[in-house]
């Protein structure tokens, strides 16, 4: 039984007062201020963009499969690289961890009915289609065709749509900027009575750190894009040396943002596997604190690397110094992360299910792409693999083998939460070692292309290279194909798949304390937090749950009713 | 009230000490075979810093791969042996241990120090990089889309997308470019430096083994990036001196612009050759309409430039001066990217067709 006086010390009026939900279509599902299906439509944009941007990849890698790459010419292979590293960066994987998952999870996490400032929230997803269009909608005009990260001199030449793509990044980094400050304010101000910062999930901590730097570093990168704009349209020169401006600005402050970006992005991947590990687990996340504070450690110290990518661009040589020793400090939190999610599997009473199986699959290709990150640190190191297929095979392993199987893994993981219904699991697992084997089986190769001497963004190559290309590039094709069955499978589970009930997985965090998907108020009684989510073999640390037979309608319920204390 | 099956226990379970003693002997056999081999065998060391940045992959590639055999080992030992059983009841759970605060100092603790290792080691070895070692010669190399430039001190001409250098002669390379970022590599030598329009990076090496090497360019650069590769010969001392006296007598035959025959120059010739060769970085607008040099459109009746960029007199002759000579002194506080006649592989009738047509444009 639950308690029924929550020891809560918010005003009643305020936590009473529940405010109807929209009756209109476009109210509910449109211009909807629900951060749970303002979070679902992130997903389901993120998702196409996803698709678009990977079918992107798959004609490089038809390109790549001969060295004098017959399929397209130049300068069409470079606008297709171009476009798919941005919309990777900015319309998938961004949106999604933080605009997706963060919008629907971390709300619930925290016990709140909302994010802090709804409209806003609205207003943040409203850019994302529209700078989805302006990027894609470049190709009408030529599409940027120098890399994601369009250095000047050359992308001030570049196709007319290279000024859309300004306009369509800037957007979108507007929408994430706002996007941080809601999150922000919403951990901060908006936690359930008694979640203390120390009673927060991994994930909501992986969100507040995201949020602070989605908030900071994305200011520079609009900086520069508005720069790189107006030098494009109006001839101002910020960056054209023949007119007094500088190339090395732009790398600057665009790699200002865009390092951060990479926390950005798998911040909220170490905050899914924090969730996923301990729930199939069942036991509590080794070493909570160290992780939790690893999250905060990597996002400030991800402000002070960005030069890391610029060894070779022109620097005062002593001032490659700090950025490598910082940029290797980054090592330690990161690993104290790994090992402690290793140590999570120790002792554990493991079920494999597909959201278990991506996060440990995680576990294995995060790990090798965070050490061939401390190779790039060290600069003569760097001096070697900068620019070559070695960079290409290290940011795969910790954007694909990181970012999108955290994302794979939330996806299977949170998929009865949002709609009410199981996937297919025997599917997930098909898909899982369909997408583990062929993810290496494309990207590992790519390590020694690059050593021995392959450079990157290069529609043709050396004939000595031919081998491991092919190798890569029909590796690449069953990657495409196993995401077919994730996207089968949600459909199926759309259409018949089995009801979900609030906790399929026996799992402690708030969202799975109420039903499947959540109510329009989340809380209809706010409940309050005793303790950390994670401890198995204790009661429910909540009281004052709306439905306290949620816990006991699990399968894999393990603690005693709350009345019990 | 459900049961805990699993009850708490604190031992690392039966099979750790063996896992982990077997992930030692995996990771002391895997490092003693990457200490062993030499990264020769897979890619040439051509010059010094090649062995010493060796030496360093070495060292991240034996610590790095422990540290992956151990991340590994254990999650595919955990995974299995801690598995659910399949009549065990869902709820079953695991141990119920939050943390280890011995493990998590060392595995903070070691870590540390291998960082502490590598960066020490690191900055020892780009000590080394920065060393000016004689300079025995010091040249530079420019990139433009999409070839190599090199310039010789006492060449008078550069030479296109060909570097020799003596072996075991300390190199000193500046490298810029003049229309956008390029990035000079030469694996063999395992070093590489961006080449940025109006800013000289500088790498240093040695030479050490005989050789023909391809120079790649690894920043972008545009639709022929990738083709954008130039060869680098590392040759005997006897080899260098007669490619560069060979060199040097081009030059010379050139002959600063005198045998230029100027009058035979044809300005729709011209015109086409300059849509070719000069537009990228001129345009036939006023001195003011500047691409990366200045327009070119009023040469001569042109009042506030009486004179050409190196102070001389605005005539034909002194135009195809510049034209087959290049010019690389100051311009508007920047170091001009002018460049010869045999680095724009244009020939002398071209020279005087450039210049028929710029004296057009100025009537």
């Amino acid at each position: 039984m639950a308690v029924a006086t929550p020891r809560t010390t918010a005003p009643h009026a305020v936590l009473d007062h529940i405010h109807p939900e929209p009756e209109s279509f476009v109210r509910k599902y449109i211009f909807s201020i629900d951060h749970k299906v303002i979070g679902v439509q992130y997903m389901i944009v993120g998702l196409i963009f996803f698709v678009i941007a990977g079918l992107l990849a798959e004609v490089i890698r038809v390109q790549l499969l001969h060295p004098d790459g017959r399929f397209l010419g130049g300068e069409q292979y470079n606008q297709v690289y171009s476009m798919h590293g941005s919309a990777m960066v900015w319309l998938v994987i961004i949106p999604l961890v933080t605009g997706g998952f963060g919008n629907f999870v971390m709300p619930l996490q925290i016990g709140a009915r909302d994010v802090a400032f709804p409209w806003l929230n609205m207003a943040s997803f409203w850019m994302f289609p529209p700078a989805g269009l302006l990027l894609f909608g470049s190709f009408l005009i030529g599409a940027p065709d120098a890399g994601w990260t369009e250095y000047p001199p050359i992308s001030l030449l570049g196709p007319p749509g290279t000024s859309m793509w300004c306009a369509a990044i800037f957007l979108i980094g507007i929408s994430s900027t706002l996007t941080g400050i809601n999150f922000l304010v919403t951990i901060l101000k908006m936690r359930a009575p008694g979640m203390t910062f120390t009673r927060m999930p991994l994930f909501v901590w992986a969100q507040i750190a995201t949020a602070a730097l989605s908030m900071v570093a994305t200011t520079a990168l609009a900086g520069a894009l508005a720069a790189l704009f107006i030098e494009r349209q109006f001839g101002v020169p910020f960056y054209d040396p023949a007119k007094g401006g500088s190339p090395l600005l732009w790398q600057h402050m665009f790699w200002f943002y865009s390092h951060p970006a990479v926390y950005i992005m798998i911040l909220p991947a170490f905050g899914i596997i924090s969730e996923v590990l301990p729930t199939f687990a069942r036991k509590p996340i080794f070493g909570y604190k160290m992780i939790a504070f690893s999250s905060v450690a990597i996002a400030l110290l991800g402000f002070m690397v960005w030069a890391h990518h610029m060894f070779t661009s022109g620097m005062v040589p002593w001032l490659q110094l700090p950025f490598m020793i910082l940029t290797m400090i980054v090592a330690i939190p990161t690993g104290v992360k790994i090992f402690g999610w290793v140590a999570t599997l120790w002792g554990g009473s493991i079920h494999f299910s597909a959201a278990m199986l991506f996060a440990v699959g995680f576990i294995i290709t995060f790990t090798l792409g965070g050490i061939t990150g401390v190779y790039l640190a060290a600069v003569p190191v760097d001096l070697h693999a900068h620019g070559t297929y070695f960079i290409v095979a290290h940011f795969h392993y910790v954007l694909f083998g990181g970012s999108v199987f955290g994302i794979f893994a939330g996806l299977y993981y949170w998929w009865p939460k949002i709609t009410g219904r199981m996937m297919n699991e025997t599917l997930g697992k098909w898909h899982f070692w369909a997408a583990f084997i062929s993810f290496n089986a494309t990207f590992l190769p790519m390590h020694w292309l690059g050593l021995l001497g392959m450079p990157r963004r290069v529609s043709v190559y050396d004939p000595q290279f031919t081998f491991w290309n092919q190798f890569a590039s029909v590796s690449s094709f069953v990657l495409a194909a196993s995401t077919l069955l994730l996207f089968y499978n949600m459909a199926n589970s759309l259409a018949r798949g089995k009801k979900a009930g609030p906790n399929p997985w026996g799992a402690r965090t708030l969202e799975w304390m109420i039903s499947s998907p959540p109510p329009y108020y989340n809380f209809k009684k706010v409940p309050a937090v005793l303790a950390l989510p994670y401890d198995f073999g204790n009661p429910l640390p909540y009281l004052g749950l709306d439905n306290p037979q949620a816990e006991a309608a699990t399968p894999a319920q393990t603690g005693e009713p709350a009345a019990a204390h | 009230m459900a049961q805990l099956v699993n009850k708490p226990k604190t031992n690392l379970g039966p099979g750790f000490w063996p896992v982990t003693i077997f992930l030692a002997v995996l990771a002391i056999v895997s490092d003693y075979y990457v200490i062993v081999t030499p990264i020769s065998n897979f890619l040439r060391e051509a010059a010094v810093p090649a062995n010493q940045i060796d030496d360093l992959f070495k060292f991240l590639t034996v610590v790095g791969n422990a540290i992956f055999i151990y991340v590994v080992g254990y999650v595919v030992y955990f995974s299995i042996a801690f598995r659910r059983p399949k009549n065990a009841p869902a709820n079953a759970i695991g141990v119920q241990i939050h943390d280890q605060p011995q493990l998590e100092f060392w595995w903070t603790l070691i870590p540390t120090l291998l960082i502490v290792a590598l960066a020490i080691f690191s900055v020892v070895i780009w000590r080394g990089l920065q060393q000016t070692q004689g300079d025995v010669l010091t040249m530079e190399a420019v990139g433009h889309q999409f070839y190599f430039e090199f310039r010789y001190p006492k060449l008078k001409a550069s030479v296109r997308d060909e570097m020799h250098i003596p072996v075991n002669t300390p190199i000193t390379l500046h490298v810029t470019a003049t229309d956008v970022l390029h990035g000079f590599w030469v694996p063999e030598v395992r070093v590489k430096a961006d080449m940025v329009p109006g800013l000289v990076n500088t790498l240093r090496f040695t030479p050490t083994t005989i050789g023909q090497y391809r120079i790649i360019c690894t920043e972008y650069c545009g639709s022929s990036h990738g083709k954008m590769i130039a060869k680098l010969y590392v040759d005997s001392q006897q080899d260098f001196g007669k490619w560069f006296s060979k060199q040097a007598n081009l030059a010379a035959s050139g002959g600063g612009g005198a045998t230029v025959a100027l009058t035979t120059g044809q300005k729709d010739k011209g015109q086409v050759l300059f849509g070719q060769k000069c537009s990228t970085c001129h345009s036939v607008g006023p001195y003011d309409q500047i691409i990366v040099g200045p327009g070119l459109g009023h040469l001569f009746n042109d009042p506030a430039h009486k004179q050409l960029v190196d102070g001389k007199d605005v005539t034909p002759e002194n135009i195809a001066y510049i034209l087959h000579n290049g010019y690389q002194g100051q311009l508007n506080g920047h170091v001009a990217v002018m460049p010869s006649a045999q680095a724009n592989a244009i020939s002398n009738e071209d020279i005087a067709n450039l210049t028929a047509y710029l004296v057009s444009l100025s009537k």
